[in-house]
């Protein structure tokens, strides 16, 4: 096999792994790790609203690694591509986590972004919901694969 | 006790209107309270809970972590460059402990 011929297969063959191996959308296009009921009481204690009350937002830019290697120290990232006048506040949830509320941000005169690291405790999805001026809620969410958790 | 904080911006000199990060890292165990030591007993929780950042003198942004936030944290807002002057991080976590880091503003 010439060298040309094995770069093509080679990357064709990890193209395919990579696409496989992105942890997206599972069956029923659920969430890896997502634990509903976790979280519903998490949103009520804060929001005071469940996860019904949630829109899914593109607005919403919630940057998260696919995989961690440990869960004590893993980075997040959230942008907000709105006004930042109409932003009330952030708040950021992980299903799984014990305390599922990682954080809540007011950000008065800064731009609708925050960025911190965080535990967490398993592999989990990972929500930021944006309370904007007008009293909608919007949502968006990723999911982490955890390999060795960060609270325990 | 005193919490050490470090604050930088990215850029560091930002231009007028050009947006930059004010990144804050603090020297703190963050102990969520369910973490156990070696003898099995857990250990009590002791978390920042509250970020507040100043520019000169007044509030412009504010986070209240919860006890999932990682040992040694970093706290990371966006701002727009406006005129120069002084941004000042406050941290207090749940023992009441407080810790401040500032920084200077300059537009390039």
């Amino acid at each position: 096999m010439n060298r040309r011929a094995f770069l093509k297969t080679t990357g064709a063959a990890l193209g395919t792994l990579a696409v496989a191996g992105l942890p997206a959308l599972g069956q029923g296009g659920k969430l890896e790790g997502e634990d509903l009921a976790n979280l519903e009481k998490a949103l009520r204690d804060t929001l005071g609203k469940g996860f019904k009350d949630l829109t899914p937002s593109e607005l919403v830019k919630l940057n998260m690694p696919a995989i961690a290697e440990s869960g004590a120290n893993v980075p997040m990232e959230v942008e907000v591509n709105l006004p930042p006048a109409q932003v009330k506040a952030l708040h950021l949830f992980a299903d799984k986590n014990p305390t599922p509320r990682l954080a809540t941000v007011l950000s008065m005169k800064a731009l609708p972004y925050y960025a911190s690291r965080v535990r967490l405790a398993e592999t989990t999805a990972v929500r930021a919901v944006v309370e904007t001026q007008d009293g909608k809620l919007l949502l968006a969410s990723a999911s982490t694969r955890v390999t060795v958790g960060g609270c325990g | 006790m005193a919490i050490r904080v470090i604050v930088r911006l990215t850029p560091a000199k930002p231009k007028a209107g050009e947006e930059f990060k004010l990144q804050a890292v603090a020297q703190h165990p963050n102990e969520p309270g369910t973490r156990k030591d070696a003898e099995g007993k857990l250990i009590p929780a002791k978390y920042i809970n509250l970020v507040e950042v100043y520019f000169e003198g007044e509030k412009v942004a504010e986070a209240h972590p919860g006890p999932s936030t990682s040992a040694n944290p970093l706290y990371s807002f966006k701002f727009k460059a406006e005129k120069a002057g002084t941004f000042s991080v406050k941290l207090k976590d749940t023992d009441g402990d407080t810790g401040e880091g500032t920084v200077k503003l300059e537009l390039a």
